[in-house]
């Protein structure tokens, strides 16, 4: 077999999936229909934290439809584990997640009961007759005052003495709100038993094969006794796809009613049952010489676990010594922090987690030693960003605790790169002549690092059909982020036959016999390499043994990631702020990031733009409020807003390849990418706009309220407003 | 007024729904209170998605008597003697519509979950108001939710759709 001229990696091929899904021909959880099908309904608390003294079911028993109802002594008094070891520390232990909540109710939203009916309306007329006798207690709420489960610390160097030398300190309190990942589509799952005993699972998505074993486990059973199938998936971005109570619930329930059930989540749950994200205060200090030199920072802050601790752990308090380093190369720095159990829903992770939380309050504090320095942002930026003739980079952490390492790059060149493309010195003067026509305009930057391309390991199974199908199996999911394709391609490429020939196979754990899925930017670095291996392999055996594909069998591959891998990237964001009624308008939005080789430089892209638009909604729109008695206040998507086609400016991509050594695709990650900086990014530029009052800034998002109140401030420009309005949603 | 919308139904007894579904007469078995999305879906049309079932995100958007509505905020009652069009009818006899087609083509789409209630508000514009303004293809867009790709290839698609027609 001859190569074919096109090489399908660094094509910008069509995705396998858009034309059913743009005909509506998708098949989504909803859409899985089986005979003889229960509907389950959750009922939730509606307190944020009480005693529960009973659980009254019998007016519910009794409605008509009702096949079931079951609370906590009805399930395996079990909890749900953690799926990532380094998150798994002993102190998160009693702090993990009963099934049905048993003797205390501990957010709202926490399943209690479980009501199983003929159909949904019938389920949920008798979820609301379920009579829950609760005691109130005292949340906790106030990320400062509330239990403390572990503070995580991490140094490098001598922090006093750099302190010490410096020249300069700057210091703030900033707060990144909670927030949530938000997929168009809600969970949802069906399970049934089969006449062989075992129960296929419909709905999966992300990390199937953690989830087969821990919920055989959870309900004692052999894993090989679960099929979990993954049909489309109406958006991931971290939340979709973990293990939740109601992903053991369902497969208990017809394993115990002998019929299929099917649970379909609605808005308003999601909003209080999925994972949140991101809820953390840090009181960070930065030390600087006087001609503009990163010397140190010392950083404490108070991560919200929420009221439990879910699969990804105790991650939320890890990620700060990890990610506030960033691109610069510091001479010290001391984290500490605290991972806090409060009386909200529990927090997991959201895109590009810790990062992007680390870069806002890192770029902001980077900012405001620029206007200590009088210096411009982006040449206090260019001082301090590690060279690539200084990649390899290593901040080493002391012996308990890993070496953060930049295997390849080009932070500094990267970084003028963005500034390029975007025209920074054009920006500089147009901003310049528009503020003197009066406009409270502004442009920001930030720079970090992604972390992604987390292992340990991903296997990768090829062989190629008689009729010349090459059947490439790998336990990825697909989340629509078209890792399909990406799979495709690099099959395509290794054994050079043409793209249309190439299935990628990773639904169904029957087929597929393990996998870690796909989150952490992994699936393209991790994944692809497996893949590529193995067809490498394959071709390799084909060529040796003198036989077609065809007739060469399968070949398994393994690529294995001891460590995960950190990229670089930048935003330049350029915003309007109309002063009077607090708007905030996102003018224009660059986001540049080195993926190592693009693989679909197109999709690549998508998840570049797709990444800095959530970041643009991080910025100045989303967040989830909670009352003083713990009541969530963002139920709907009228209340947590999502930016709309009206809200989000141009964005513009700058993909960078520095192909790194460390794989033999020489991939690095994208799909968390353009989160990273976009949140910091538009701040710095509110902060510009502003000027001294943005100096304020202290919490996302940039709401309106937040914005007058900036304005308002002792140091704000006067909008010649009179008014004494109060601060929505400040608490 | 037609004859059966006139009688008080209670409220587990089902109303049969006569109407017009994607050019073929049709009826609907539904209680009064189950949404026009629940019926449609109920029939096996399933590219009617609900993201919210609060009328935010629109990706239940159908076309009710050639105007669109989103489908978790009507009651499948009020369609009685109605037309009823889904995004199934847009690719019928399989082939694309142009309007599809333009969002292949610009990508407009990652998990596809928010695409058919898109596809068919894009229809809708291109049909209506082919000569639309810049200004109200965003206008329109902005109507409906999408989490993947921040918009600008759903954009570029509708304004492509509408200058090709």
């Amino acid at each position: 077999m001859s190569r074919t001229p096109h090489r399908a990696v660094g094509d910008d091929a069509p995705r396998r999936l858009d034309a059913t899904l743009v005909s509506g021909a998708g098949c989504f959880v909803a859409d899985v229909v089986r005979p003889r099908l229960a509907w389950a309904r959750v009922v939730r608390s509606p307190l944020a934290h009480a005693r529960l003294l009973a659980v009254r079911r019998g007016p519910a028993l009794a409605a008509p439809g009702v096949v079931a109802v079951i609370a906590a002594d009805d399930v395996p008094d079990v909890r749900i584990p953690i799926r990532i070891p380094f998150g798994a520390l002993p102190e998160a232990e009693g702090a993990l997640q009963p099934l049905l909540a048993r003797d205390v109710v501990r957010y709202v939203g926490e399943p209690v009961a479980v009501v199983v009916a003929e159909d949904p309306g019938a389920a949920e007329d008798a979820a609301e007759l379920v009579e829950l006798e609760l005691d109130e207690l005292e949340p906790a709420l106030d990320l400062e005052r509330a239990p403390e489960l572990v503070r995580i610390a991490a140094r490098h160097g001598d922090v006093d003495d750099a302190f010490a030398r410096a020249d300069v300190v700057v210091r703030r309190r900033l707060g990144f709100q909670r927030q949530t990942a938000a997929p168009l589509e809600a969970r949802g799952l069906v399970a049934e038993p089969g006449e062989d005993g075992r129960l296929t699972i419909w709905g999966a998505a992300k990390v199937k094969h953690w989830n087969r074993q821990t919920t055989a486990a959870l309900l004692g059973l052999a894993p090989e006794a679960l099929r979990l199938v993954e049909v489309d998936v109406g958006g991931g971005f971290g939340a979709r796809g973990e293990l939740y109570p109601e992903d053991v619930l369902v497969p208990f329930l017809a394993l115990e009613l002998g019929r299929p059930v099917k649970w379909v989540e609605d808005r308003a749950e999601h909003l209080v049952a999925a994972n949140h994200a991101r809820e953390q205060l840090h009181e960070i200090e930065l030390a600087a010489s006087a001609d503009g030199r990163l010397l140190a920072f010392r950083d404490r802050s108070w991560c919200d676990q929420g009221a439990y601790v879910r699969t990804q752990g105790l991650l939320p308090a890890m990620l700060p010594g990890d990610h506030l380093p960033g691109p610069y190369a510091w001479e010290a720095f001391a984290v500490e922090s605290a991972a806090v159990r409060t009386n909200r829903t529990p927090v997991g992770t959201y895109r590009a987690p810790g990062m992007t939380e680390a870069t806002f309050v890192r770029e902001r504090l980077v900012d405001l030693l620029a206007a200590e320095l009088a210096l411009d942002p982006v040449e206090l930026r260019r001082r301090n960003l590690i060279a690539g003739e200084a990649i390899p980079f290593t901040f080493d952490r002391g012996p308990d605790v890993p070496p953060i390492v930049y295997e390849s790059g080009d932070f500094a060149g990267d970084f003028e790169r963005l500034l390029d493309v975007a025209g920074y010195d054009t920006i500089r003067r147009e901003v310049a002549d528009r503020r003197a026509r009066g406009e409270t305009v502004g442009v920001g930057v930030a720079a970090g690092v992604e972390l992604g391309a987390i292992g340990p390991f991903e296997d990768a199974w090829v062989h190629v059909d008689p009729d010349g199908t090459v059947v490439v199996r790998c336990g990825v999911a697909s989340l629509g982020q078209g890792v399909e394709t990406v799979l495709a391609q690099i099959a395509a490429d290794e054994l050079a036959v043409e793209l249309e020939r190439v299935v990628v196979r990773h639904h169904d754990t029957d087929e597929i016999a393990s996998g870690f899925g796909s989150y952490a930017s992994r699936s393209t670095v991790v994944a692809g390499n497996a893949v590529a291996l193995a067809a490498r392999a394959l071709r390799e055996r084909a060529q040796a043994d003198g036989l077609p594909l065809e007739a060469a069998g399968e070949v398994a591959a393994r690529f294995e990631k001891a460590h995960p891998s950190f990229s670089f990237g930048a935003a330049l964001s350029i915003v309007a702020v109309d002063a009077e009624t607090g708007v905030v308008r996102s003018e224009r939005h660059v986001v540049a990031h080195d993926v190592g080789r693009a693989v679909n430089p197109a999709l690549l892209r998508g998840q570049l733009v797709g990444a800095a638009a959530q970041g643009i909604g991080a910025a100045l729109y989303e967040e989830l409020p909670y009352d003083e008695a713990g009541q969530p206040l963002a139920i709907s998507l009228a209340d947590y807003l999502l930016p709309t086609a009206g809200e989000l400016p141009p964005i513009e991509v700058v993909v960078i390849e520095h192909p790194t050594a460390g794989n033999p695709l020489g991939v690095k990650g994208g799909g968390e990418a353009g989160m990273v900086t976009a949140p910091a990014a538009v701040a710095n530029a509110v902060g510009d706009a502003l000027g001294g009052a943005g100096a304020q800034l202290e919490r996302l998002p940039l709401s309106p309220p937040r914005i007058r109140a900036l304005l308002r401030g002792p140091t704000g420009l006067s909008t010649g407003s009179t008014d004494s309005e109060t601060v929505e949603g400040e608490t | 007024m037609t004859e059966h919308a006139s009688r008080w139904l209670a409220p587990d007894e089902r109303a049969e729904v006569a109407l017009v579904l994607n050019g073929e007469n049709a009826v609907l078995e539904a209680e009064p209170r189950r949404t026009l999305a629940d019926a449609v879906r109920a029939t096996g049309l399933t590219g009617t998605h609900l993201g919210c079932e609060h009328g935010v995100c629109g990706a239940c958007t159908v076309l009710l008597d050639d105007e669109p509505v989103r489908s978790c905020l009507v009651l499948a009652v009020q369609a009685a003697g109605r037309r009823v069009d889904t995004v199934e009818r847009l690719a019928a006899g399989g082939t694309l519509h142009p309007v599809q087609e333009a969002f292949l083509r610009h990508r407009a789409l990652q998990c596809g979950f928010c695409t058919p209630g898109f596809v068919v508000l894009a229809e809708w514009l291109a049909r209506r108001e082919p000569d639309a303004s810049e200004e109200r293809v965003g206008e329109v867009v902005s109507s409906s939710l999408c989490r993947c790709t921040g918009y600008a290839p759903i954009l570029a698609a509708v304004r492509d759709a509408l200058g090709r027609r």
